[in-house]
């Protein structure tokens, strides 16, 4: 993404700098900050960590060669702050997920109690009930699994990509994610949503 | 006429070895499975078996459906936006902040 010029006076090459970096933020922050959000769950400490995302590239711009999309990159960067500055507030807990804990044991269990019938998914969410026991469902995730339910499921990308980002390889993503979804369909399912409300345009807030 | 031989069935020989009469093990494993076929992933002949075992067992089939919507919940869950003054805010904090280190 940048091209390296030889011999660029100093002052040339920082203007240059602040250019791409403004250019990089421009284009990117909303991203970054969607991604930052969804992992965080609430404003704050996704501002905060949107900030050291950025701080984070662009003291890195520099090395960046385009090898990855500029996207991947800044998912990386991003996630591996998000570890970092977990493990200082001392956020929830990592543990694993087994399979066998989602085998249901009672009738009830099999279904989601949510009116969707003949719905949308987005008019579906427009029930504020529902989009908070989604949310509580997904922030309730052991950290790691909760990365690749975010960056696969509602981010939208690829296995491959999920695995570039989180270091990992496809079949560990796959198998995170698997469980990542049983955990939260369990959730949702131990809830009953009756509500329908906020069935009006621009009703879609968190 | 010739007749073919027909093997007994392999024990643990994969999804299509077992035969559905409530078999609470070929439920397991097709709960190992699902989100490979959410995500169209698997070998034709595996979801032809998925399929065969969902029209036999009703709860299955209820639970692959809760699970789709799971899915499909999370993937049009909007996010929230940022203000142009958030924008500007944090980017001047980006900036103040690398130039102090």
């Amino acid at each position: 993404m940048r091209t390296t010029a030889p011999k660029t006076p100093p002052q040339r090459q920082a203007k240059q700098e602040s250019g791409e970096f403004d250019r990089l933020y421009r284009d990117y922050v909303d991203l970054i900050y969607r991604y930052a959000y969804r992992l965080c769950g609430e404003a704050e400490s996704a501002k905060d960590l949107v900030q050291e995302t950025f701080l984070n590239a662009y003291q890195g711009l520099k090395g960046f060669r385009g090898e990855a999309q500029v996207s991947t990159w800044l998912y990386t960067i991003a996630s591996r702050a998000c570890i970092r500055m977990r493990r200082k507030r001392k956020g929830q807990p990592e543990y694993e997920l087994s399979l066998e804990e989602f085998v249901p044991t009672s009738e009830g269990e099999f279904r989601l109690q949510i009116p969707m019938d003949g719905l949308s998914p987005e008019e579906a969410l427009q029930s504020k009930e529902l989009r908070e026991a989604l949310d509580q469902a997904i922030e309730k995730l052991p950290p790691k699994y909760r990365m690749a339910l975010v960056l696969r499921d509602m981010e939208g990308l690829s296995a491959k990509e999920v695995g570039a980002i989180m270091g990992l390889n496809e079949r560990a993503v796959k198998s995170r994610l698997h469980r990542a979804r049983l955990f939260v369909r369990r959730e949702l399912s131990a809830r009953g949503i009756t509500q329908h409300d906020d069935h009006k345009p621009g009703g879609m807030r968190p | 006429m010739t007749k073919k031989k027909t093997s007994a069935p392999k024990k643990g020989a994969g999804p299509s070895s077992h035969s559905h009469a409530n078999d609470q093990g070929h439920c397991v494993n097709l709960l190992r499975q699902l989100s490979a076929y959410i995500d169209d992933e698997l070998p034709s002949d595996i979801c032809q078996e998925i399929r065969r075992h969902l029209g036999a067992c009703p709860n299955c089939e209820v639970f692959i459906a809760s699970l789709q919507q799971t899915v499909t919940l999370c993937r049009h869950r909007p996010a929230p936006q940022l203000t142009s003054d958030d924008r500007m805010n944090m980017r001047r904090a980006i900036l103040n902040e690398a130039n102090a280190r």
